[in-house]
């Protein structure tokens, strides 16, 4: 989740595509879409209950292909996993606001609500936010070596679906 | 390497050592001796007092739980880059 929201943050800020400024490529008008494209942007505003598809997406859809690939990962990362999707969202926010991105900031905010997370609980992740990008600046100008890995136990749990060490 | 020396607990004073025991009391471990950022924010309790009472309050459960909150914290860190 935290790699692909960088990455279309990445893109929608650099090359503006964020329906209000001026966009730095040809974005793909959906009216215009073939009838494979269609579908799939019939399945992005599906999942954002939308009529208006995200114009980052429309950025990518100039290669149709591309667009299918980054958006099933896209759509994996964020749906109802271990995490719900409303949570993975708060994180999605986060991460765009720690690294200055005006298009993920507003996008997962607004999704966010959407979803249902309130004002209160919004200021709380904010809160989180705001306090660790203190902390780990405060880490880094003094050059502190971690010292709190041994709070948790080493995990020794096997990738999904595959199997433990000591199960031989 | 840290480029300022971090004081071993001992050589605080008493009120801040007992704000440094609180690190353990919040993460529900017993360190030993306090992790550095403890000692760092003890140095000055009119400025580490404040912060520390805005971390938990942001951290304390509410319309997220106190896991959820750790995970914000992670991600938060990993994009700053933050080993610590």
């Amino acid at each position: 989740m935290t790699g692909v929201t960088n990455a279309l943050n990445v893109v929608a800020d650099g090359l503006r595509l964020d329906g209000i400024r001026t966009p730095l490529v040809a974005t793909v008008d959906p009216i215009k879409a073939g009838p494979t494209l269609k579908v799939l942007l019939d399945e992005i505003k599906g999942f954002y209950q939308t009529e208006e598809i995200p114009p980052a997406f429309l950025g990518l859809a100039a290669d149709e292909g591309y667009l299918k690939e980054f958006w099933q990962a896209w759509k994996r990362a964020f749906e109802d996993n271990q995490l719900p999707r409303r949570f993975k969202t708060m994180l999605a926010f986060a991460v765009s606001l720690t690294s200055r991105s005006d298009f993920g900031t507003a996008f997962h905010l607004n999704e966010a609500r959407r979803l249902g997370v309130s004002e209160a609980g919004i200021r709380e992740v904010l809160g989180v936010t705001q306090m660790f990008s203190s902390y780990t600046k405060i880490a880094d100008v003094l050059q502190l070596e971690p010292d709190m890995g041994s709070m948790a136990a080493p995990d020794l749990t096997p990738a999904p679906g595959g199997k433990s060490k000591n199960q031989g | 390497m840290p480029i300022v020396r971090i004081r071993d607990a001992e050589e605080y004073p008493e009120p801040a050592q007992k704000n440094m025991k609180m690190s353990s009391d919040w993460f529900n471990f017993e360190f030993g001796e306090p992790p550095a950022m403890s000692k760092v924010m003890a140095w000055d309790g009119a400025f580490g007092g404040p912060h520390g009472r805005a971390m938990k309050r942001a951290a304390t459960p509410g319309e997220f739980s106190r896991a959820e909150k750790e995970m914000v914290a992670a991600v938060v860190s990993g994009i700053n880059a933050c080993e610590y």
